[in-house]
């Protein structure tokens, strides 16, 4: 066990270390800044003070830090979120494998189940960091804007109702939200994981994934009776999972059933990658 | 050390097989060397040695335990070199060897530094990898394979792309390796002369079959090589042929190392207009050639079919 923890600490150590992985972190932060400057425009404010008093009353307790940190998380992470974790789930074992990196590990007495734990563990935690880190930055870039204290707003079309929270509460919802988006991704870094472990190119698994996520979104959203029976088994549908815990009260059947779903999903991916990478022949 | 038993390997994408029931063994202790043209399943037969390949039939054993069933167990016993190895170009050698060494169960510090000074890298090992020569990274390579230490040395090409004075220092530190620790080396290289200074024995690969095995130093061949250019091979070839000659691609061997002069003043008064008439040095090299290069080569006969 010992052993795993070391060979995992290296693995983070050896993704971190790149160049390229804070490029993500850079574009993330562009992004968040592009929708705090779309979020802050006058006609953008007149539109929310408008929403705002409708539903809530006073637009300067709810238009808070907490209140637009989530709308800059929301709108970034559902333009740029499946796309970035296809990336790295994609390009973690297939780029290494391309490069020629991967024979001096395969020559070393280390099963291959364990190198894709170890890697697609670590693809895990790297993600859940990108998403604390977008999650800490929107909340600073409201702060900077709003200032401390408020409360928090939370709509999207897929909750019942407006949620409506004090600041205490808001912060906790904030980062309990962000939190379930590294459980809610689970799916999609299965999936470019284990698209990875065939013998493809690494933009490839990145494509198909993003591309599978796109048609899976479409098709979810077309309003047919004949999609009605297969609805439970469109990934990005259980992906609003995360949004069950801004309701005012938290629907937890819901969110343990979708999210066993997701992590179902994710791992069969992984054990699927595993199989198809134990009967590879890994030549230069 | 080594057993090789009865492996064959057929790739999807391929006609023929990779390897076709190549069976071969190496004993504690010594270099041997894995000869053949390039597709003559060299690098097919280190990975299944390494258990990267999976044959369809047959297996590698390492000490007795089957690569392919106890893979992790056998393979802890094997340091591996391959040609150009790639390494995270953004991290350090140090961190490299770190990386790397982690997933053996990890090394201690002082042992890797003792490495890093032996391979000659100390005062570069803390600098990217991406700031590294071809030899430097071949001195890495040397130290991740050493790491901790193997019993059984795998070397894929090793000295490709090093300068004179780097495969002189390499072939040394081989030696070295075998002598002072006892290392089994299992050598994949095109370079007959490199095989032929260190290895004990050699391995003949062609087209996916095992044509030779045997000592390197125990070698003879009392034939004489000879390679011969003319201006009208056709016929020079078929003359060589009625004189008893084989041919092995633009060698030919006579029955015996005499008569030389007597063979080209025969060749000449026949009609061969001879430019180059010139001994080869038998050995390794002509052991290669007959056994390698002959069916890749074969020459057309007077009827126009190929001999």
């Amino acid at each position: 066990m010992r052993q795993f923890f070391r060979q995992l600490g290296w693995e983070l150590f050896r993704l971190f270390a790149r160049r390229r992985s804070y490029i993500g972190f850079g574009v993330f932060l562009a992004v968040e800044l592009l929708f705090y400057y779309l979020w802050t425009r006058e006609k953008s404010q007149q539109d929310m003070e408008q929403f705002i008093s409708r539903v809530a009353g006073g637009f300067d307790e709810y238009f808070s830090a907490l209140t637009l940190g989530f709308l800059i998380v929301a709108f970034t992470m559902l333009l740029l979120g499946v796309v970035f974790v296809s990336l790295i789930a994609g390009d973690i074992l297939a780029k290494e494998t391309e490069d020629g990196n991967l024979r001096l590990i395969l020559a070393r007495p280390v099963s291959r189940f364990r190198l894709l734990l170890v890697k697609f563990i670590s693809c895990q935690i790297y993600t859940s960091c990108l998403f604390l880190f977008v999650g800490v930055t929107s909340l600073g870039v409201g702060i900077l804007e709003r200032g401390w204290g408020g409360g928090m707003l939370v709509w999207t079309p897929e909750l019942p109702r407006v949620s409506l929270f004090d600041w205490n509460e808001g912060l906790a919802r904030y980062f309990l939200a962000i939190t379930g988006f590294s459980l809610i991704y689970l799916p999609v870094i299965g999936m470019a994981f284990m698209l990875g472990c065939f013998k493809i190119k690494p933009a490839a698994a990145t494509i198909l994934t993003v591309a599978f996520c796109v048609a899976d979104r479409v098709l979810s959203s077309i309003p047919l009776p004949v999609f009605d029976p297969y609805r439970d088994y469109f990934i990005t549908s259980r992906m609003t999972a995360w949004l069950y815990l801004l309701y005012q009260d938290i629907p937890w059947a819901r969110f343990f059933e979708a999210s066993a779903w997701l992590c179902g999903f994710g791992l069969t991916g992984f054990l699927v990658g595993w199989i198809v990478f134990e009967r590879r022949d890994v030549k230069s | 050390m080594l057993q090789f038993n009865q492996v064959t390997k057929r790739f999807p994408s391929a006609s023929s097989p990779a390897l076709d029931g190549v069976s071969f063994s190496v004993g504690r202790g010594r270099i041997c060397g894995l000869l053949g043209h390039n597709g003559a399943g060299k690098s097919t037969a280190l990975g299944v040695i390494l258990g990267m390949i999976h044959p369809d039939e047959g297996e590698a054993l390492i000490d007795g335990c089957s690569v392919q069933r106890r893979r992790e167990l056998a393979v802890a016993k094997v340091g591996a070199i391959f040609e150009a190895p790639a390494f995270y170009d953004y991290l350090s050698g140090w961190k490299n060897l770190k990386v790397l060494t982690a997933y053996s169960g990890g090394v201690s510090e002082e042992e890797m530094r003792k490495m890093v000074v032996w391979v000659g890298l100390e005062k570069r090992i803390r600098d990217r990898v991406s700031t590294y020569s071809h030899g430097m990274r071949q001195r890495l390579a040397l130290a991740q394979a050493l790491l901790p230490r193997p019993e059984l040395l795998i070397l894929d090409e090793p000295t490709d792309g090093l300068d004179p004075e780097g495969i002189v220092e390499f072939r040394q530190q081989v030696l070295e390796l075998r002598d002072n620790l006892g290392l089994t080396v299992l050598l994949s290289s095109h370079l007959l002369t490199e095989v032929e200074q260190i290895c004990d024995e050699v391995v003949i690969l062609q087209s996916g079959r095992m044509v030779y095995e045997g000592l390197v130093s125990g070698f003879s061949d009392d034939r004489g090589f000879y390679r011969i250019d003319s201006e009208n091979p056709e016929l020079t070839h078929r003359l060589c042929l009625e004189m008893g000659g084989e041919l092995y691609g633009e060698n030919v061997a006579f029955p015996s190392r005499e008569n030389a002069a007597d063979l080209l003043a025969s060749l000449i008064s026949k009609g061969a207009r001879i430019t180059r008439f010139a001994p080869e040095t038998g050995s390794l090299e002509s052991l290669y050639l007959r056994h390698s290069r002959a069916v890749l080569n074969p020459l057309p006969t007077e009827e126009g079919k190929v001999a």
